[in-house]
């Protein structure tokens, strides 16, 4: 167990040293922010009421850009070879990589959605929604992109195929996450909705895990 | 941990993972996510919501009123009728064109937003159309010998 | 079993393949033409639709096959990733096309039958978001196989994606039951027997046996084509290697 704590440890330091990678994605996801109330323009009730699902775009997107690095950095400094012959459950690796993928992209920019939320517009009462519909739904975005990666690692560039592999995938997330941070707390549909998207992100810890290490076995053989 | 024992707390984690994401779908499908409202549950709600809802039920008989515009301006005509779900109803006003199926007693989804008297005033009306599929000869036999009731095959 | 190891040889799948072809053929063109003369000529209006439920003939046809295409994609896969079984990950992979197109004419068709019927040509939700999410699924397995050289490899990883995005298969199946969809409900496979009228459920059956069987009689030579570019890719090889042997001779 410890060595997955050290996979954990090792991948976070590495992506808050190396090129910045954290603050890169919170910056890419303010500016996705940005573009969408420069392109709406003065309208700012327009804007407050697409503020929830705008941050969630923007989160889905800053998570999806960083996907390839997941497994790409280890495959090219021969890490992965050594992850894969001496760990003996790989499945348990892949998990570490994605929940130390989250907590280096994903928990940042949930940190930073109340700055951009107040840039937005965002109704005060919409703040709790859309924090707790990322906490609980980011992860997932981490899980199933971790597949995604592991498809991707041997090739050399793959940025728009992991895309168009994980756009797909992630409909189920998008959905319900956006529409949980659309709905009043009280609402029935703001339970259904996070309900559903729990069970989502469940299922993706359970299968990403699996697919995520087939496909790295696969690709180095 | 030796590597059997490990498995078998893996097999355990996943089969609690499966049976909660099995539980969290369930519950969620009993409250529904709804694609629209039904006039009932709009009722039912505390405040109004303020945000464009989308309406479904059927359009209830009797109650399709055109405006003083129809047939002379079809693109914007103004009508109105009322949606029930056999319980509650929901007045709606709508300018602008039908589609085909749009009938008293035909299943409708109308979106748009609600006034302050409940009165929903449509930007979209769609009709819903249900899984029966039949000639019209068959349709009006049905009905001649009280075998078919308000979009319900009776007995079958 | 048997008869799948059989198969996994190609020359006797060609000869197999042969055989069957023509009939296959035949039998979507007779199930085709005939299931098109009764859905326009000889079936009645429906009572709520009118005319416009003939585009159901060509619509439910479709949609259905988008399903079966990706459940035969994603068994193949298993089959090809489980055991190896090279002319499984070849059916796989030629099957992707077919239902991406059938997908398409899903989409396409639905949308001609939208418009008039429920007054949209497009409404998100869950029955076309999930359909439309599959035709997506179908280019990113494409994609995939594509982006990857070698065929073995390319085989299993694309496998695991279409494994992975099997989900999406029943939730398109009961995405009309548990939400409430404008999209209606199943007519055919429900517990309590079709609701379809026997008139015409007789042109949307021989419908479904047309697009099955033109499915096959696609998939047939699109495998053979791929059998054969895979030997000649092979001869090619070993032709250079022996023409590299020679020059250093």
């Amino acid at each position: 167990m410890s060595a997955l704590g050290a996979i954990i440890a090792r991948d976070i330091r590495l992506a808050f040293r190396a090129g910045g990678g954290a603050a890169q994605g919170v910056t890419f996801f303010a500016l996705t922010g940005v573009m969408f109330a420069l392109a709406v323009g003065p309208d700012i009730a327009l804007i407050s009421k697409i503020a929830g699902p705008v941050l969630w775009t923007g989160a889905l997107l800053a998570t999806q850009i960083s996907l390839d690095q997941i497994w790409r950095a280890d495959r090219e400094d021969g890490s992965l070879d050594v992850l894969v012959e001496t760990s003996d459950m790989l499945a348990l690796t892949a998990l570490a990589k994605a929940f130390a993928h989250w907590a280096a992209t994903a928990l940042p920019l949930i940190i930073a959605t109340p700055i951009l939320g107040v840039m937005l517009n965002l109704p005060a009462e919409a703040y709790a929604p859309l924090a707790i519909s990322l906490a609980i739904g980011t992860p997932g975005l981490s899980l199933i992109g971790c597949i995604a990666g592991a498809l991707v690692v041997s090739l050399p560039r793959a940025h728009l195929l992991i895309a168009i592999i994980v756009s797909p995938l992630y409909v189920p997330i998008l959905i319900f996450g956006s529409g949980a941070a659309m709905s009043d707390v009280g609402a029935p549909q703001y339970g259904a909705n996070l309900m559903l998207l729990g069970a989502t992100v469940l299922f993706a810890a359970i299968l990403s895990p699996l697919a995520s290490a087939a496909a790295l076995r696969s690709n180095l053989d | 941990m030796t590597r059997k024992q490990k498995r078998t707390f893996l097999l355990f984690a996943v089969f609690i993972a499966a049976g909660l994401a099995l539980g969290l779908t369930l519950t969620a499908l009993r409250t529904s996510i709804t694609y629209f409202y039904t006039p009932s549950e709009l009722l039912v709600l505390d405040a109004p919501p303020a945000n464009t809802i989308r309406l479904g039920g059927l359009v209830e008989d009797g109650s399709l009123v055109h405006g003083e515009m129809s047939g002379v301006d079809v693109k914007n005509a103004v009508v109105s009728f009322t949606v029930t779900d056999g319980g509650a109803t929901t007045a709606v006003r709508y300018a602008g064109l039908l589609p085909d199926l749009f009938r008293e007693g035909q299943g409708v989804i109308v979106q748009g937003r609600l006034d302050e008297r409940g009165t929903l005033i449509a930007d979209t009306v769609l009709a819903k159309h249900d899984e029966n599929y039949m000639p019209k000869e068959v349709m009006d036999a049905l009905k001649e010998q009280g075998l078919w009731q308000d979009g319900e095959e009776v007995g079958s | 079993m048997n008869l799948l190891n059989d198969l996994a040889n190609p020359v006797r799948f060609e000869r197999y393949a042969r055989m069957i072809f023509p009939a296959v053929l035949g039998f979507a063109l007779l199930t085709g033409a005939a299931g098109l003369y009764f859905a326009l000529f000889n079936s009645p209006a429906d009572y709520q639709q009118g005319e416009a439920v003939r585009i159901m003939y060509v619509h439910v046809p479709a949609a259905w096959m988008s399903m079966f295409c990706y459940s035969v994609m994603a068994g193949a896969s298993a089959v090809g990733f489980i055991w190896k079984h090279p002319l499984a990950d070849v059916a796989a992979k030629e099957t992707a096309p077919l239902g991406a197109g059938f997908t398409i004419l899903a989409l396409f068709t639905g949308s001609l039958w939208g418009k008039p019927m429920w007054g949209a040509w497009w409404v998100w939700d869950a029955r076309l978001t999930s359909v439309l999410v599959l035709l997506f699924l179908y280019l990113g397995y494409m994609a995939l196989w594509r982006a990857i050289p070698d065929k073995a490899r390319a085989a299993r990883l694309a496998a695991i994606l279409a494994i992975v995005g099997f989900v999406n298969v029943p939730v398109i199946k009961f995405s009309v039951e548990w939400w409430n969809s404008l999209h209606q409900p199943a007519s055919i496979i429900r517990a309590d027997g079709p609701t379809i009228d026997g008139a015409m459920l007789t042109p949307l059956l021989l419908m479904i046996a047309a697009y099955m069987s033109a499915y096959v009689a696609m998939l047939l030579p699109s495998i053979r084509n791929e059998l054969t570019a895979r030997r000649l890719a092979r001869l090619q090889f070993v032709d250079e290697t022996r023409a590299a042997e020679l020059v250093e001779q």
